[in-house]
Parts: C-alpha cells; sequence; structure tokens
C-alpha cells in the first residue's frame, strides 16, 4: 500500500508541492517562534551566570536585582561581606539606559561593578574595566575598540567588546564601572540594586535578603510571561493552520480517491492497509514540510532584530509536533476512507 | 486455481431499500454453473445484475439465500475468511475498468498481489505474464491515461486474473468499447473460461450471447403470445400478485375490491389504493417486462380477469396511458371508459 500512496502522492504532486511549501512556511514560523522563546531565556541564564555569583542579596520585599526599582546602599556590600559564608561581595547597579544622541538613541542595559572586583563581566576582545570612564560594550552595539559611546549624557571609552550579553528582548548591554553607573542612575549617591555575593550569607542584616541564582533567573524570566504566552499562542494557531492545510490536502486524497479504495476493498484489501496509506501520506507531507521549515528559519533567521538560537531539542520538537499533527490532521481522511463501501467499485461510468 | 468449483446459487434474495421502499431484484433464484462455464447475466438496467455479481463478489449480503463456489459458503464469510475470499477466489472487472490513475499498467496489476502480501518482485513477474497474456507487454509502463478503452479493460482483465481465481465477475465489459476494441475484450473473456474457472459476464449487450455457455435472463420477458382472458376469485386478503413478482398480465375488476399496497423497508406496508369493479391495474410489467412495483389483494370477495396486453387492448382498446395520468408503477388502477 506504501508503493500505492507513493505513486498517488508523485500523481498529484503539484498539490503535494503547494502544501508542502506552505505547511513548512508556516512550521517555518513556529519553529523561528520557538527559537525566540528559546533565546529569551537563554539570555537571562546567561547574564545571570556572567557574575560568576554565588548568590544575590536584595532590599526585602523587592524583586531580583534586574528588575527591581528599589535600590539599597552600596555600602552594605561591606557588611554582607562580613556575613557569615560569605567570601566576597560586590554592590552592583543594574538598569535600563540608552546610549547614543537624539537622533539615534538605543535602548542598552547597564550593569556598573567595581573594575577588579570578582564581578569581572565576560570580555571576548580587548580588556576588562580598570576605571570610571571605561566601557566593556556587547558587540551586538556594534561599537568598537576605542570609541567613545554616550549613555546617559557620561561619555564612555570602549575597552573591551564581550559575545552573547543581551537580555531582554535581545537589547544589548554595557559594563561600566560603578562609579559611573551610580552616577547615570542615581546622580552619583552611592546606591546599588543588589549586592552579587561569593559564596552563600548565612545570616544577613535587617532589611535584606538572599535570592539564588535560580531565583534571580525565575524574577528575569517573570518580564517574559506574557509575551511568550502571546507566542505561544500564535505558535498553536500556527499548528492549527498546518493541520488545515495537511488535513484539507488528504481528505481531498481520500475523497478523490474513493472509488479506488472502494476497488482495493472489494479485491479483499483492508480497512488498515489503506490507513496505513493515508497516514503514509501524511507522515511523508509533514516530513516534508518540516524540512522546508528548518530551510525557512535558517533563511529567516538573520532578519530577527535579536539573535535567534534554534538548539537541536527544538527540532527535535518540532519533528514531534509535525507527526503529531499530520497524523491528527489526516484523521477525517482516514474516516472518510473507512466509510467508503466496496459496492462502490461496481459504480458505473 | 481450483478444479470442481462449480457454482451453486439457491433460492437467492436481495432486498433493499429504495426511496424507503423494498426493492427486490434478486427474489428467489436458483442457478447452478459448473466449472468452465461462460454465463450472462442478460436484463435491462436496474433488473438486478449488477446486484447479483456484487453478492457474488461477496461485496453484498443478500437477504436470503446461499451461493457455494466450490466448497465454500460464500454467504456466510466475514473477517480473514472474507477478505482472503476477495483476495483469492474472485476476480473482478469493474465497469468503467477502474483503473488506479496514478499507477501504471504493471503497477495496477501488481496492486491485488502486493496486497496479498506478494513480494515486489514475483509481483512484477506475475504482472508482466498477465499483461503479456492480454498483449499488452508493450504498455506496461503506461499509465490508464495513456491507454485506450480496449487497452485498460485489457489491463483490468488481467488484475482481475491477478490470483488466478477460480471465479471471474464482469460487469458490463463492453460498455466503453467500440466495435473494434470489443472484438479483443470478448475473445480473452471467452478464453478465461475454462475448466477450473468459472467466468460471469452481466451485460445487455446482446453481442456477447454467442459467447455464453449459459444465459441468465434477469429481466421478465414481455408476455407476446395470446391467451384467453383468465377469471380469477379471490377471498378476502388473497393475494393477486406481490411485488417484485415477473408480471405477463394485466387485470381487470369485476366484482369486489382490488387493495394495492407497496412493502417498506421496515416491513410495514403502504396502501397505494383500491379499485373496483370495471377499473384495470398492473398493466406496466406485461407492458415493459419489469417486476410489479406493489402487492394486489383482494378486500373482500373479489373476482377479477386477467389479459395479455395484446388481448386487453383487443377487448378495450388502446386506452392504456391515454390519460396520462401520473399513476404509481402503473398500479394505481384506472377505469375503462
Amino acid at each position: 500500500m506504501w508503493l500505492i500512496s507513493l505513486r498517488d502522492l508523485q500523481w498529484r504532486l503539484r498539490r503535494f508541492v503547494i502544501a508542502v511549501v506552505a505547511t513548512g512556511l508556516v512550521f517555518g514560523m513556529s519553529l523561528l517562534m520557538a527559537g525566540s522563546v528559546f533565546t529569551l531565556y537563554e539570555d537571562g541564564r546567561r547574564i545571570v551566570r556572567s557574575f560568576g555569583a554565588d548568590a544575590w542579596v536584595v532590599a526585602e520585599g523587592t524583586s531580583g536585582p534586574f528588575t527591581t526599582s528599589s535600590p539599597i546602599p552600596a555600602p552594605a556590600a561591606a557588611e554582607v561581606a562580613r556575613a557569615p559564608g560569605v567570601t566576597a561581595a560586590e554592590p552592583v547597579v543594574i538598569f535600563q539606559s540608552t546610549v547614543g544622541g537624539d537622533d539615534a538613541l538605543r535602548d542598552i542595559n547597564l550593569i556598573g561593578y567595581r573594575p577588579g572586583s570578582f564581578v569581572a563581566g565576560p570580555v571576548t576582545s580587548g580588556r576588562r574595566l580598570q576605571a570610571p570612564g571605561e566601557t566593556v560594550a556587547d558587540v551586538e552595539l556594534g561599537v568598537d575598540l576605542g570609541e567613545v559611546v554616550s549613555a546617559g549624557g557620561h561619555d564612555l571609552v570602549v575597552v573591551g567588546l564581550a559575545e552573547q550579553v543581551t537580555w531582554y528582548f535581545g537589547q544589548p548591554t554595557l559594563f561600566v564601572a560603578l562609579d559611573d553607573a551610580q552616577a547615570i542612575a542615581f546622580r552619583g549617591q552611592p546606591l546599588a540594586m543588589g549586592v552579587a555575593t561569593a559564596g552563600v550569607p548565612d545570616a544577613l542584616p535587617e532589611g535584606l535578603r538572599t535570592l539564588t541564582n535560580e531565583q534571580v533567573v525565575a524574577d528575569l524570566d517573570r518580564l517574559l510571561e506574557s509575551a511568550v504566552q502571546t507566542i505561544d499562542l500564535l505558535n498553536v494557531l500556527l499548528w492549527i493552520v498546518a493541520a488545515g492545510i495537511i488535513g484539507s490536502m488528504v481528505y481531498l486524497s481520500a475523497l478523490e480517491r474513493s472509488r479506488d479504495f472502494a476497488v482495493f476493498k472489494a479485491t479483499g484489501a483492508t480497512n488498515r492497509g489503506l490507513l496505513a496509506g493515508l497516514v503514509l501520506q501524511a507522515v511523508v507531507l509533514s516530513a516534508a514540510a518540516a524540512v522546508v521549515a528548518t530551510i525557512v528559519a535558517w533563511l529567516l533567521k538573520p532578519f530577527f532584530a535579536f539573535t535567534v538560537e534554534i538548539p537541536a531539542p527544538i527540532y527535535l520538537r518540532l519533528c514531534v509536533v509535525v507527526l503529531v499533527v499530520g497524523l491528527l490532521a489526516s484523521l477525517a481522511g482516514l474516516r472518510r476512507a473507512v466509510k467508503v463501501e466496496p459496492a462502490l467499485a461496481f459504480g458505473g461510468g | 486455481m481450483n478444479a470442481g468449483s462449480d457454482l451453486q446459487i439457491s433460492d437467492l434474495t436481495i432486498a433493499y431499500s429504495s426511496g424507503g421502499y423494498e426493492a427486490r431484484p434478486i427474489d428467489g433464484l436458483d442457478l447452478h454453473v459448473s466449472s468452465g462455464q461462460l454465463v450472462l447475466l442478460l436484463g435491462a438496467s436496474g433488473c438486478g445484475k449488477t446486484t447479483l455479481l456484487s453478492a457474488l463478489a461477496s461485496i453484498l449480503a443478500p437477504t436470503a439465500g446461499s451461493i457455494r463456489i466450490g466448497d465454500t459458503e460464500v454467504t456466510g464469510l466475514q473477517g480473514r475468511a472474507l477478505m482472503e475470499y476477495r483476495r483469492f477466489r474472485v476476480g473482478v472487472v469493474f465497469q468503467s475498468f477502474n483503473l488506479v490513475a496514478s499507477l501504471t499498467a504493471s503497477e495496477n496489476v501488481q496492486a491485488p498481489l502486493r496486497l496479498a502480501g506478494v513480494s515486489g518482485r514475483r509481483a512484477r513477474a506475475r504482472a508482466e505474464e498477465l499483461l503479456g497474456r492480454v498483449d499488452l507487454s508493450d504498455r506496461l509502463q503506461h499509465r490508464p491515461g495513456d491507454l485506450s478503452g480496449g487497452q485498460a479493460q485489457r489491463v483490468a482483465i488481467a488484475r482481475a486474473l491477478a490470483h488466478d481465481p477460480p471465479l471471474v465477475l464482469a460487469d458490463e465489459p463492453t460498455a466503453h468499447l467500440d466495435y473494434i476494441q470489443v472484438d479483443g475484450v470478448l475473445r480473452l473473456l471467452r478464453g478465461l473460461a475454462a475448466p477450473g474457472r468459472i467466468v460471469i459476464v452481466a451485460t445487455h449487450d446482446e453481442r456477447l450471447l454467442p459467447l455464453a455457455d449459459r444465459i441468465v435472463e434477469l429481466t421478465p420477458r414481455k408476455a407476446t403470445a395470446s391467451q384467453p382472458p383468465r377469471q380469477r376469485s379471490l377471498g378476502d386478503r388473497e393475494v393477486l400478485f406481490r411485488q417484485g413478482d415477473p408480471g405477463d398480465l394485466l387485470y381487470v375488476v369485476d366484482d369486489g375490491e382490488i387493495e394495492l399496497v407497496r412493502h417498506l423497508v421496515d416491513g410495514t406496508e403502504e396502501i397505494l389504493g383500491s379499485v373496483g369493479p370495471g377499473t384495470y391495474f398492473g398493466e406496466l410489467a406485461p407492458l415493459f417486462g419489469q417486476r410489479r412495483s406493489a402487492t394486489a389483494r383482494a378486500a373482500g370477495p373479489t373476482t377479477v380477469t386477467g389479459y395479455t396486453v395484446t388481448d386487453f387492448r383487443a377487448a378495450h382498446g388502446d386506452v392504456i396511458g391515454s390519460t396520462g395520468q401520473d399513476r404509481p408503477g402503473g398500479d394505481g388502477g384506472q377505469a375503462l371508459e
């Protein structure tokens, strides 16, 4: 029966190709969306990891250091450093700002820490921060070493470049000295969003609380929740569209082949055999669509405003989704094939 | 091929619903066909030829009766036995070829073999052999759309022979062929009927008559011979003729009343009307050689006289259908002038 089904696909090649391309485009969109969601989450994990902290200390009753708007006094870091279990503690300032002039403003994430501390930040080329007035810039910002960027009215010389430090929908990051960050964010007041610690504090001064790296990541993920929900919904809608395309292709095939099915049944074919043939068609269509989807995603990825990573598990998930969608979509066609009466084969012309 | 696979049809009745009424195209058919015979089922459209073929192919379950081929009781087959019967014991040549458009001639012949689990190589070899037998060795890779009607019919015959079945059924095999194409198909069908195999052909094409060993007419013959009018007395609720019976006489009510009823699928009946003295009824069956479309029975003691159409016209003039009224099946009754 598989040969008959494949021959039928060949016979209806034009329709098959159109269905594959259409379904492939839909699954390609789905793949890009899944990749986008993965990247959004992965950015958060990566930036938190880049601090090299074992734990974080923030003001009691506030969210994590990346999202809070309730700073703590920076000198609290010294008290935290003395807490049992802590070997080092560094105040960090994390906020969103802009670079460039009025005609080319660009949103950035800005991270301030003390140069030379254990919070060193990643550097791909150039060197780490050594003094105020310097910055390590995200390569996504498109600046070169030695170039001067203006952040919040402060000129900063680019001494190093870092890769994969975007977060919050691909927003690039500038690493600056703590003094510069406090100058831009707090007009020079000695405040910090939190304290990154080496070692985990067993006890803290009153008014402070400890967060693990996982809690900080979860706090960052919270910002993405509604966007991810929307993307997931769109994904499901795309799968339904794909199911509609595959379903109509298989159903039309079953409809047009009713007489063939009747002849096969009259000559001893089982329903199971016929269904296997139709399922095979759905699977072949789905598999071809998955290949097209991969190509579509690969071609369209560079046009996205932020880097979209599509790791192997997402491709695997696509394969499963495509298979399930293909099989579910072919149910109507299968039902149709089962209902065909062999007596139809005796009908005239 | 099984030697000695005679076909025995006993008291076969096939009834089905036709617009809510019970149609009974095959009613109490008895037929014995010996192995090696070619039988023609002859009759007009709707007389039950295809219905009988469907039952022989075990696609349609008869209402009553028995079909035996050799030692196989066809009417009782189910599940795997039914599937194997359809695969190995019967080959069908369908009316409009019913070849699969996407498959080549060879693949069409291979299809039933592959469906039965025969390996690709053996199926290909068998298809080549069969297509060679029907003079289509040079058309193995042609699709049905590239074949003439005669060639397509020969591919269909080759497909029916894929498993070398002891029973081959052909439904109107010449319906879509011109006279040149018919010649080859007729010779082929005749050649198939050899010891160990029965060929049954349903047709209304009388060119096939010389080929047949047996002819089974499923359409009742129109009564042409003159016979004297026959008076018949009926008791209350006595049936004069039944729905589905062949009919060669039309009747005039002399005395009493005849009720005309039509049987429904659910076992109930619908009264079409009743006819009284001086009214004729039941003229369509003898006029057109078809079965009675309703049952006529007496409503109280009744006397009727039966006439052939010719005698009726001689006695009463050409009054049949002169009013142009719409009477169900011609059995609704019409008063004589």
